[in-house]
């Protein structure tokens, strides 16, 4: 028992780069499912699809942050994408999630010619952090953290603007922000290719962070988002702005700590995705265990 | 300031439950004037008041609204001109959001949404006097989400929405049906009063013949899809229920009870 302590102990550091990291996916499946009301799945497919255009730019000789951009850029495109399909055809918006993230894969392969690539030699966004006196995996948490801190703050002051407001009240209720002379459509094209973007962004700092991309990089990555959402909101809450705002960060950081865990534990990586889904499980069912009497839902949206 | 010219609207067309709900409708209404729509259940009452709103398209037909020509204009286009009240108080406002956040929405629809604050200071006290006439302790409860207050509240605070930007033309869709007894007078009176302040151009969808005897300047029955009569003036100020209700060709229960109940 002391012996998995010790190796989940030694994993914390590592662990923590990497959920800061993938906590931008979180934040791009949060700001649809809990602000639009659009429940979405186009992440699935963006965050490969951002690690892709980073890793081709970076190839090409495109400096990191730039490619950043490209790569946010993208994942923006996907999502407008999965809201165009879903406004203009009212194809369902997870069966078009769905459609996009399908498409992306070979899009992903076209983009970077073959199914994996190493990044050795390229200079990344993490080397401009590499100082003697930090590691570069303290490097990794310091950008990622910083990143993230400037995400929320950034969404907060966006969410309390007048077109903020509006953009959540398209969420609350879209007939209502429609009667108040709102035009919904631009609401949601915007709001789900940030979302969009925010998973690309991610999936363009992993490949940075380890060195190498994949075209199954995505490979149920919304599921580990949701999971970690779930329990981001269990701790955080979700009255107020700020607090569904810090829930994706909180979230990612203790479900992949639980994961490591689980790992440490002698969990065979093959059997991860059970306990994930364990978890999702015993998130959106704790609260029906826990309240005796029945009262609303947070989760009744993807519970019903 | 409201005109209609043979608007026309067919659902399911060529099917067979087609249903003609406007047919070749005119209405004009001048400034100012207080119009009770009554008539009976798919008589076109709410078809209409979707029409003028822009939730529903007219097949033909056209409607301009002081000088511009909406026929083909959509709701959120049409916003500025138009306010509306529904009957559910869960429409009319944005539940997950507070007071003050559901007040900046309503005061947007004069002007385009903007990358600045939006609530600011100013706006919370200008929100909070807007409050204050309904006499309801709405004015300290600025940040509370509407969620949290009764079906009353919601639909005093829509009705502030609705007129607190003086819209050319406000609609109110039975806007007090769902509420009870003493609430519902509540709202009327704040209604009645708003009306008469700002000099509102209103058409009001009721069931209730004693609204529609009491209130108004005027008062307009359709029936299919077209006005069956439009009363105005000293013919409005001497109708009686009785008189009202001889008009209705099908008397459904809901009217009675609504005449009876009054």
């Amino acid at each position: 028992m002391l012996e998995v302590f010790s190796v989940f102990w030694a994993l914390v550091p590592v662990t923590l780069a990497q959920s800061l990291i993938l906590s931008f996916v979180v934040l791009g499946v949060m700001i649809p499912f809990r602000i639009l009301s659009f429940p979405n799945l186009t992440s699935e497919g963006a965050y490969p699809l951002g690690g892709a255009v980073c890793a081709v730019a970076l190839l090409a000789g495109v400096p990191a942050f730039l490619s950043i951009a490209l790569a946010f850029t993208a994942g923006f495109l996907a999502g407008t994408l999965t809201a165009f399909i879903h406004l203009r055809f009212h194809i369902h918006t997870l069966l078009a999630g769905i459609l996009v993230t399908t498409m992306l894969y070979s899009v992903n392969l076209r983009i970077l010619g073959k199914p994996n690539i190493p990044l050795f030699r390229e200079i990344k966004v993490f080397d401009y952090l590499a100082f003697p006196f930090l590691s570069i995996n303290a490097g990794k948490i310091l950008l990622a953290g910083l990143l993230g801190l400037l995400f929320v703050l950034t969404l907060r002051f966006w969410f309390n603007t007048e077109r903020g407001i509006v953009m959540r009240a398209v969420g609350d209720n879209s007939d209502m922000a429609e009667a108040q002379g709102n035009n919904v459509n631009r609401s949601i094209f915007l709001g789900i290719g940030v979302a969009g973007g925010c998973s690309a962004f991610s999936g363009s700092l992993m490949v940075q962070s380890q060195s190498f991309v994949d075209v199954n990089m995505g490979l149920g990555i919304l599921i580990n988002a949701l999971a970690a959402l779930m329990i981001g909101e269990a701790i955080t809450g979700r009255e107020r702005l700020l607090k569904q705002l810090a829930a994706p960060f909180i979230g990612s950081i203790i479900y992949y700590q639980l994961i490591s865990f689980c790992l440490a534990a002698g969990l065979a990586p093959s059997d991860l995705k059970i306990a994930t889904g364990i978890f999702v499980i015993a998130m959106l069912a704790g609260p029906t265990l826990i309240q005796k009497r029945p009262v609303r839902m947070a989760h009744e949206k993807i519970r019903e | 300031m409201l005109h209609i010219l043979g608007a026309q609207k067919t659902f399911f067309s060529g099917k067979p439950d087609e249903k003609v709900a406007l047919d070749g409708l005119n209405l004009t209404l001048d400034k100012g004037e207080f119009v009770v729509v009554i008539g009976s259940n798919g008589a076109g009452k709410s078809t209409l008041l979707n029409a003028i709103s822009g939730s529903l398209m007219l097949d033909s037909g056209s409607i301009h609204i002081g000088g511009h020509d909406v026929t083909r204009v959509s709701v959120h286009q049409r916003a500025r001109y138009v306010a509306r009240v529904f009957q559910d108080p869960m429409k009319g406002t944005a539940a997950g959001m507070t007071v003050a956040e559901n007040m900046l929405l309503a005061e947007l629809r004069q002007s385009k949404a903007r990358l600045r604050v939006g609530l600011t200071t100013k706006r919370r006290d200008w929100y909070r006097e807007q409050l204050s006439y309904l006499k309801l302790g709405l004015e300290d409860r600025l940040d509370t989400r509407v969620s949290l207050l009764s079906g009353g509240q919601r639909q005093s605070l829509s009705l502030v929405m609705a007129v607190m930007d003086e819209p050319n033309i406000l609609l109110l869709d039975e806007h007090t049906a769902a509420l009870d007894p003493r609430t519902a007078a509540l709202v009327l009176d704040a209604t009645i009063r708003a009306v008469d302040i700002f000099k509102l151009t209103t058409l009001m969808v009721s069931h209730n013949m004693q609204h529609a005897v009491d209130y108004g300047t005027r008062i307009l029955m359709l029936e299919s899809g077209k006005v069956k009569f439009d009363i105005a003036g000293d013919d409005k100020v001497s109708v009686t229920i009785s008189g009202l209700t001889d008009h209705f060709s099908v008397k459904t229960d809901r009217m009675l009870l609504g005449a009876e109940y009054a």
